[in-house]
């Protein structure tokens, strides 16, 4: 018996291209379904690009047909320089590139604790790039591990004007929400918010502990 | 043998005239043909909402969510904007606009030298309308203006037209429209542009080009291209709102339009400011009109008519106001217009002996704009009541009760839940507790589908060209040459007279006057795109009360042995219970991608930014 026809005879693409946005090492966070990286790949009459998504915890992932592409910003979506940098990656099986960026302002170190009624973080930054000040610090609640300046129950804002010192621990600190006290733990995740970049860069998602 | 006779071929049978094809000579000395070829154009002038096409839209931003059949419910949950939204890339129409310009040159015999004037000027309203369209959506654009031909030669680099500056097609526009103002006739047309057509179409623009030159360079980071083809330098800001305001007062100090002040109640007059046709509305510049008579009818009142006063047997309440948008509306005494419906001590609510109390005393624009509880059109009650609320003694509180029949009796016998909702999941019922009446028609049988109606799509109408002219008077430090504009708006509003002076006349307050008057008439989304706030009022957040569309449910109070509280009406404001995604506006939102094709095509094009 014949096996139905197969109209699609062009195999998937099975190749996987995966890295981390990250500054000297450390992967930067990002909001959840935000963040997009440019793929294009030269030689063919179809010239238009493959967006590359970032998740929040600043790693990518991408499937592909082996080959020869270029990796680059989309620009003015990230908390970093927008270069025209690209980078020249070959795809060949599961091929790993991370792809270094210039940020503003990171998140160095987070914690976070309950204090009574609060959730209380306490975070260090790291300054890279000087052009831009700081406008904020942010701090966010959620029930699972997405939290950012669109998801999230809970938010507190510290004004850039507010901090005398960067460089300085900072303590944030935000009120539990009603919908959040009966569970039996939180998610807690600071960010960092640059003047004139419309994008934070955040730290890693914390869980807390209510109970 | 056969004798085999011959017919003689019929006379000039292969000289017949054609029945279906008209031929360009036949066109350019037809001023009939003419006007039919004008017609088409003006038909395909886009807009991002209407009475018919993409009427839906008004349920996309903030003055209105959607409330009807529930296959459109994406619109509770747009979580972000397209980039591609507002695309638009017509070339076809500019081409079209461009090959009759020339036609009329080429083929015309017997049109005299007048006549082919006036056709031209039109032609080239339409023409710098559509360029308007373009650049509101996508920055600088090619600026196309002839024929482009394709001599087969295999090289395509002369038909490789690079995007004009953004500034560069604002000044065609105000150009083109000096030019033809006096030529183009149609004196006393609101469907045909005339001198004034072209002076409100020149307003709007300029206006719009002096707040992109200004706001979006106080931008952090100014949204521009290298060369211009998006961002527009603050140094020209003064000169388009100069221009934009000497165009508007052109118009007002004409006084060939007024004001619409012919009703007595104010807010059926502001209601007929807008829908009320015929030749005593002298408020109307430009309209895109419908007529019954002739077949060309929309279904604007069948999909949003109020539920309960719906004459079809399906249909009605598809976009509802949120009720933000009702409390943008200002008292008459000038203080904000937040709805009262707890005590200052948040101890209890507020008791209302009517439904419509709540809302006495209000800007007269919101009668004729929505349709709140305890109001009435076209003669009938629209009862909207969400439930009752029963008191329990021993408890000390409220037990809310609701049906999902609309227009059910309590146990008491009285109205539970009206016949025009709210309801928190019925569809085509409204969820806001509000329904729209600008636009809904009011005359009988106008809400079936068998009838359909004909109330005109308002393009420029006196009220816009007030706010043009005071915006651009106020942004250029001529305040005293603003306030009477807007006073008179309030005033016609209900407001006492001189409701505002200088110190109390704001930019938020400007602005707010612009939503509150030209609401659902294709402004708002373009006036948050050009003073770059859409980014700052809709931030994507369900904590902030400007994302998430709110309702207002009244609830009949039932407390025996309380004089003071049974049988009056309280209200609860809530998140409307089918809105899911906050509004959610980027930077990448200000201007559209343009297509891949027009990019692969000519390779001149640049990007927008975050394309």
């Amino acid at each position: 018996m014949l096996a139905g026809c197969k109209y699609d005879n062009y195999e998937e693409p099975q190749s996987t291209l995966s890295g981390t946005i990250n500054y000297q090492g450390q992967a930067v966070g990002v909001r959840s379904n935000a963040v997009q990286l440019e793929l294009w790949q030269g030689g063919y009459q179809l010239y238009t690009k493959i967006p590359v998504y970032v998740q929040q915890d600043g790693t990518f992932k991408a499937i592909l047909f082996d080959g020869d592409y270029k990796l680059t910003y989309l620009k003015g979506v990230g908390p970093w320089v927008t270069k025209t940098d690209t980078i020249a990656v070959s795809v060949k099986g599961n091929t790993v590139k991370d792809f270094p960026i210039e940020p503003f302002f990171l998140i160095k170190t987070s914690s976070f604790v309950k204090n009574g009624t609060n959730i209380v973080g306490t975070l260090t930054l790291q300054r890279v790039n000087t052009t831009q000040s700081l406008e904020a610090v942010r701090i966010y609640l959620n029930k699972g591990t997405i939290a950012d300046s669109n998801i999230n129950l809970a938010n507190f804002s510290i004004a850039g004007s507010a901090i005398p010192d960067p460089n300085a621990t900072i303590t944030i600190s935000v009120a539990i929400p009603s919908t959040l006290s009966a569970n039996d733990y939180l998610y807690a995740r600071v960010g960092v918010k640059t003047t004139g970049v419309t994008e934070l860069a955040y730290g890693a998602p914390q869980k807390v502990a209510l109970k | 043998m056969l004798l085999v006779a011959f017919s003689a071929c019929k006379d000039q049978w292969l000289e017949r005239t054609p029945q279906s094809i008209i031929t360009e000579t036949q066109v350019w000395n037809d001023p009939n043909m003419i006007v039919g070829l004008l017609a088409n154009y003006y038909e395909r002038l886009p807009t991002d909402m209407g009475l018919d096409g993409n009427w839906r839209n008004m349920a996309d931003y903030d003055d209105a969510m959607w409330s009807g059949y529930s296959g459109e419910d994406g619109r509770n949950n747009l979580t972000n904007y397209a980039t591609s939204r507002w695309q638009l890339w017509d070339y076809g129409l500019i081409r079209d606009i461009n090959l009759a310009l020339e036609s009329i040159d080429k083929y015309s015999t017997t049109l005299n030298t007048a006549q082919k004037a006036q056709f031209s000027a039109e032609l080239r309203f339409i023409r710098a309308y559509e360029y308007f369209e373009l650049v509101k959506r996508e920055g600088g654009v090619p600026l196309v203006l002839k024929q482009l031909i394709y001599d087969y030669s295999g090289d395509a680099t002369a038909l490789r037209i690079p995007r004009s500056k953004e500034s560069e097609i604002y000044d065609f526009i105000g150009t083109e429209m000096d030019a033809i103002k006096d030529v183009i006739g149609n004196t006393g047309s609101t469907t045909r542009a005339n001198k004034y057509t072209t002076l409100a179409l020149k307003s709007r623009a300029m206006l719009y080009a002096g707040s992109l030159a200004k706001y979006n360079n106080l931008l952090p980071a100014p949204i521009t291209t290298t060369g211009n083809e998006v961002g527009i330098p603050a140094s020209m800001a003064t000169g388009y709102y100069t221009k934009a305001l000497a165009a508007a007062q052109e118009i007002i100090n004409s006084g060939v339009y007024q004001l619409y002040k012919g009703t007595p109640d104010k807010g059926q007059n502001f209601y007929d400011a807008v829908c009320k046709k015929g030749t005593t509305n002298k408020e109307v510049i430009m309209v895109r009109d419908f007529l019954s008579a002739k077949a060309k009818r929309h279904s604007f009142s069948y999909d949003n008519i109020a539920r309960s006063i719906r004459e079809d047997n399906l249909g009605s309440s598809c976009v509802t106001p949120s009720l933000n948008f009702v409390e943008s509306f200002e008292n008459l005494d000038g203080t904000a217009g937040t709805l009262k419906t707890r005590t200052a001590d948040n101890s209890d609510y507020i008791y209302y002996t009517n439904l419509s109390d709540i809302f006495n005393n209000k800007d007269a624009r919101l009668a004729g704009t929505v349709i709140f509880p305890g109001s009435s059109f076209k003669g009938l009650n629209v009862e909207i009541q969400a439930g009752v609320m029963v008191w329990n003694s021993a408890t000390s509180s409220y037990t809310t009760n609701t049906s999902s029949v609309l227009g059910s009796a309590f146990t008491d016998g009285k109205l539970l839940t009206g016949a025009s909702g709210p309801h928190a999941s019925i569809q085509e019922v409204t969820n806001t507790g509000f329904y729209i009446k600008k636009f809904i028609d009011q005359g009988a049988g106008t809400s079936t589908r068998g009838i359909l109606s004909d109330t005109w799509w308002v393009r420029y109408r006196l009220g816009e060209i007030y706010l043009n002219a005071a915006e651009a008077a106020f942004e250029l430090g001529q305040i005293t040459v603003a306030l009477p504009l807007i006073n008179a708006l309030r005033e016609r509003a209900g407001f006492p007279a001189n409701s505002l002076d200088a110190s109390t006349l704001t930019l938020s307050r400007l602005r707010n006057e612009r939503r509150v008057e030209l609401a659902f008439e294709d402004h708002r989304i373009w006036d948050l795109k050009r003073w770059r706030i859409g980014h700052v009022i809709w931030t994507g957040n369900t904590t902030n009360p400007d994302n998430m569309m709110y309702a207002l449910y009244p609830y009949r109070i039932i407390r025996p042995g309380d004089a003071t509280r049974d049988g009056k009406y309280v209200f609860v404001k809530l998140v409307a219970p089918r809105f899911r995604a906050p509004r959610f506006f980027q930077m990448n939102n200000y201007y559209s991608t343009i297509p891949q094709s027009a990019i692969d095509n000519n390779p001149l094009i640049i990007k927008n930014p975050f394309q």
